[in-house]
């Protein structure tokens, strides 16, 4: 196994009120695994934590919480797992002593970059203009002792080739050259010392389409030729459509599904993944397309349980729906739609995380009927559970909300949704 | 029917220190009125020029020295290309921005009232210190104020059992525009239709709901001031001189105004899908996600009602899913509008879905311009069929990217810009500029190799 990361974490703390304790969950509980010579695609929309999980894969970034493991040999790997179902602390260190990029010292991890390498997103801004082509594809090696000076520059003639760009570019610099130009120094630079895995954060975001197809074909090139493992972040799922084997969709910090390539992309599970796949246009096809309600969550403070919940057009009862989002479209219910049979006067309140007060209103059959209509239409009453009346008021009860974890769907995927878990989800109505 | 918009042999050039960059040379395309087009194309090629162009915002270093664009059978940029004609070589960015001064003068009815642009980026082309109602109200502020007061009169004017009348109306027609602006024209009452039109369309509330909100349309109250303002901006059907100038009596109408412009702010963003659109005017941009702030600027590009309206890469600067929502809200306006769009964007696929036709660029001229089905499956023009193979699917097949960059725009290649970079290529390319050769009833191909086909 090239590297596998377990419930990889990172917080970032947010500053602003006094000791504030407030902090941004970018990445949440995050397991990834690539094997040898194997391309991996990581996408999602922007703000979903798919840049940060590849920086904390090669300690760019510092994870909060998680462990990785790089370049581990599948029985140990296999033993590491056991240890873990196990929870069996002291094998859990002895191996992970061994393999951790984590436990690493920053010196003791210099040998290791030459390893692992990553390609950044916009090539303006990731090269050093004051810099020579040369000097900037042997930085690498010589900051990670891989060879002598000499030997840097006669190799970085040789990549400056292999890149497809001809060797006298190596004494120009890089605002001489165009975007699809830079990315293949940027790519030249990320391979000089001979990898085993190549991160490559948006690669193509920042290029045209044209340029893009060229870079995917080095890319590609690159891969068969050296077999190395890439890790491919973006956000353009055709992308990963032609380069990778595997895929994560990732979605406001955490992993949403997982498995073969052509399944995930051709028959999505998950429902974010099915209406992601349905939002891309696709040249010379009308399609039914879902169109995702509203927007990302804030990470600050990310929904209950399941982080897709608000938006999903199938979330229903344990989803994990709160007090307030019931509010909201109850109140719009109440007040708006059937401003008609409730009239003036209807005020809808939390009390507590899991009860609602309705005041002005006793007529709880009205409420369950209504609900009971629009449920399909407005996911979040699913969310409720039974409703009841007091002298002056009725009051609302709602369901405890279950965290998904990731379950096995057909053909070796995995699903984080509900919808696949085994097992009654849905406690019996009391009422 | 004619053109909305048509664009005839324009050039535009940008003198700058490091020489003469050509950025449009020589572009020829028709809008038709209720047509959606989309130009296509790499960064570079001219597509945002020519966008800017057509409203005559391109910086004093600029010239036209040739080509016309002609909206409403007025010349939009005969002005500034009189003097690229005058002064040759000698251009200087100094004088022409006393040109450029009185271009903005000539086109000051026609930039944001009847062509409206919608820019890239939306947090940069919103204002970050002023509240989002503000800004959309600004606009129709700034362009048509007697809009504003004729909506506000209106409502001054309607009597409850005028309004009474209004809903039954409503009820009876279902709705009817015809029929509920004849009911306001003979009433007196113009600029209360839109009002009720848009309370009645809106899905969201009960229609007894709906009923009282167009009943509250009745009896504004007004003190003396305000009537004698509002009055006298719908007589003059702009702001008079002696209220914009005289400071006092100027921010009183400002204010007057702009308080009906957060008004119709609401039902706008309300119109095009924002929920507690209330709550979202008194917010700022930062405190926006992208897709809301790509709507609020729609929102401004729609709010004088404008014949042409061009967007300028609505989407690039979001996501796929907030994406899918903007082009279905497109989709949406493009049939309960009643304007012409162009649509630039470098995504072909963005295209395919809300376009009539499709304009391929290259290099500051239009090298195909066909309906979108045609294009997309008959490519003529060697750039426009590597182009769409450039493009990676979702089965993944093989993609072939085009050998070479976009040319350096201050040394163009002669004859077809392309020819360094077609397989195709032949004497002829290298030497003559191909013309536009008519293929089929209505593509159009810049292409040597269709001559005499």
């Amino acid at each position: 196994m090239m590297i596998a990361a377990y419930g990889l974490s990172k917080f970032f703390p947010i500053r602003g009120a006094f000791r504030s304790t407030a902090s941004l969950k970018a990445v949440d509980d995050v397991g990834l695994k690539i094997q040898n010579e194997q391309v991996v695609g990581l996408v999602g929309e922007s703000g979903s934590g798919k840049s940060t999980v590849g920086r904390c894969l090669i300690r760019l970034l510092n994870p909060t919480d998680g462990e990785v493991l790089f370049d581990i040999p599948d029985s140990e790997l296999a033993e590491y797992e056991k240890a873990r179902a196990a929870a069996a602390t002291e094998r859990l260190d002895a191996i992970a002593d061994r393999f951790s990029l984590l436990r690493r010292s920053s010196s003791e991890l210099r040998p290791l970059r030459r390893l692992a390498n990553i390609v950044f997103q916009d090539p303006y801004s990731s090269l050093n203009p004051r810099m020579r082509l040369a000097d900037i594809i042997s930085e690498p090696m010589l900051s990670t002792q891989f060879c002598s000076r000499a030997e840097a520059g006669i190799r970085a003639r040789e990549l400056l080739h292999e890149v497809g760009l001809p060797e006298f570019f190596e004494d120009r610099y890089p605002h001489e050259l165009s975007g699809g130009q830079r990315q293949r120094v940027a790519i030249a630079r990320a391979i000089s010392t001979n990898p085993k895995l190549l991160i490559l954060d948006e690669p193509t975001s920042a290029l045209d389409v044209s340029v893009q197809a060229q870079i995917l074909n080095l890319l590609r090139g690159l891969q068969q030729k050296y077999g190395i493992s890439m890790l491919l972040i973006t956000h353009n799922i055709a992308v990963v459509a032609y380069l990778a084997e595997y895929v994560y969709v990732m979605y406001a910090g955490k992993i949403m599904e997982w498995g073969d390539k052509r399944k995930v992309l051709r028959d999505p599970q998950h429902p974010y993944t099915k209406a992601l796949m349905s939002s891309v246009p696709v040249i010379g096809e009308t399609m039914t397309r879902t169109v995702l309600r509203g927007d990302p969550p804030n990470l600050v403070v990310p929904p209950l349980a399941c982080r897709f919940h608000p938006r999903c057009p199938v979330a229903f009862e344990v989803c994990g729906w709160s007090a307030d989002e019931v509010v909201e479209d109850l109140e719009y219910l109440l007040a708006g739609k059937y401003y008609g049979t409730f009239g003036d006067g209807v005020h809808v309140a939390t009390e507590g995380d899991r009860t609602i007060v309705v005041q002005g209103t006793t007529d709880a059959q009205r409420i369950s009927e209504l609900v009971a209509r629009e449920q399909e239409e407005i996911r979040s009453l699913k969310g409720i559970k039974a409703v009841d009346v007091t002298a002056d008021a009725t009051l609302i009860h709602l369901h405890e909300p279950i965290e998904p974890d990731m379950y096995p769907s057909t053909d070796g995927r995995e699903v984080k949704c509900l919808l696949f878990r085994t097992g009654a989800l849905v406690p019996a109505a009391t009422s | 029917m004619s053109d909305a918009l048509e664009i005839r042999d324009l050039h535009v050039r940008f003198h700058t220190r490091r020489g003469l960059y050509r950025a449009l040379n020589g572009v020829n395309l028709r809008l038709a009125r209720g047509e959606v087009l989309g130009i296509a194309g790499e960064s570079g090629c001219g597509k945002t020029t020519m966008g800017l162009g057509v409203m005559s915002l391109l910086p004093r270093n600029a010239s036209y020295p040739q080509g016309q664009v002609v909206f409403d059978n007025k010349d939009l940029v005969n002005l500034p290309r009189e003097y690229s004609e005058r002064v040759g070589d000698r251009f200087s960015p100094k004088q022409n921005e006393r040109i450029l001064r009185r271009v903005s003068k000539a086109m000051a009815p026609i930039r944001g009232r009847r062509i409206s642009m919608v820019f890239q980026e939306p947090m940069t082309s919103l204002n970050p210190v002023l509240p989002i109602g503000f800004q959309v109200g600004e606009s129709i502020y700034v362009h048509d104020p007697a809009q504003l007061a004729r909506r506000v009169l209106a409502r001054s004017k309607a009597t409850p059992e005028l309004t009474r009348e209004l809903v039954s109306l409503l009820a009876a027609t279902h709705g009817d525009e015809t029929s509920v602006r004849k009911f306001a024209a003979e009433h007196d009452l113009a600029g209360i239709e839109e009002q009720a039109l848009f309370v009645w369309s809106r899905g969201d509330i009960h229609i007894s709901r709906k009923e009282k909100a167009i009943r509250a349309l009745s009896g504004q109250p007004m003190n003396f001031v305000e009537r004698w303002i509002i009055d006298t901006v719908v007589r003059a059907r702009s702001i008079p001189w002696y209220l914009s100038r005289i400071p006092i009596l100027s921010r009183i109408v400002r204010r007057v105004l702009m308080r009906e412009g957060n008004r119709k702010a609401r039902e706008l963003l309300t119109s095009l899908g924002i929920h507690h659109a209330e709550r979202v005017v008194r917010m700022f941009p930062h405190e926006l996600s992208g897709g809301m702030r790509q709507r609020v600027v729609i929102a401004i590009a729609l709010a004088n009602n404008p014949e042409i309206v061009i967007m300028d890469e609505p989407t690039s600067a979001v996501d796929v899913t907030v994406q899918a929502q903007i082009l279905e809200l497109v989709k949406r306006i493009r049939t309960s509008v009643s304007a012409s769009f162009i649509v630039i964007s470098h995504d072909l696929a963005v295209l395919a879905e809300v376009c009539d036709r499709i304009a391929i660029m290259y290099a500051g001229r239009i090298v195909e311009v066909a309906p979108t089905d045609e294009i997309l499956h008959k490519p003529l023009h060697p750039y426009t069929q590597m182009l769409i193979s450039a493009i990676p699917t979702l089965e993944g097949k093989p993609v072939e990217g085009i050998q070479g960059d976009v040319p350096d725009m201050r040394a163009v290649p002669s004859g077809c810009a392309f020819h360094p970079r077609c397989p195709f290529a032949f004497e002829k390319c290298r030497e003559v500029i191909p013309t536009d050769l008519p293929h089929g009833s209505d593509q159009l191909v810049a292409c040597w190799l269709y001559e005499g086909k």
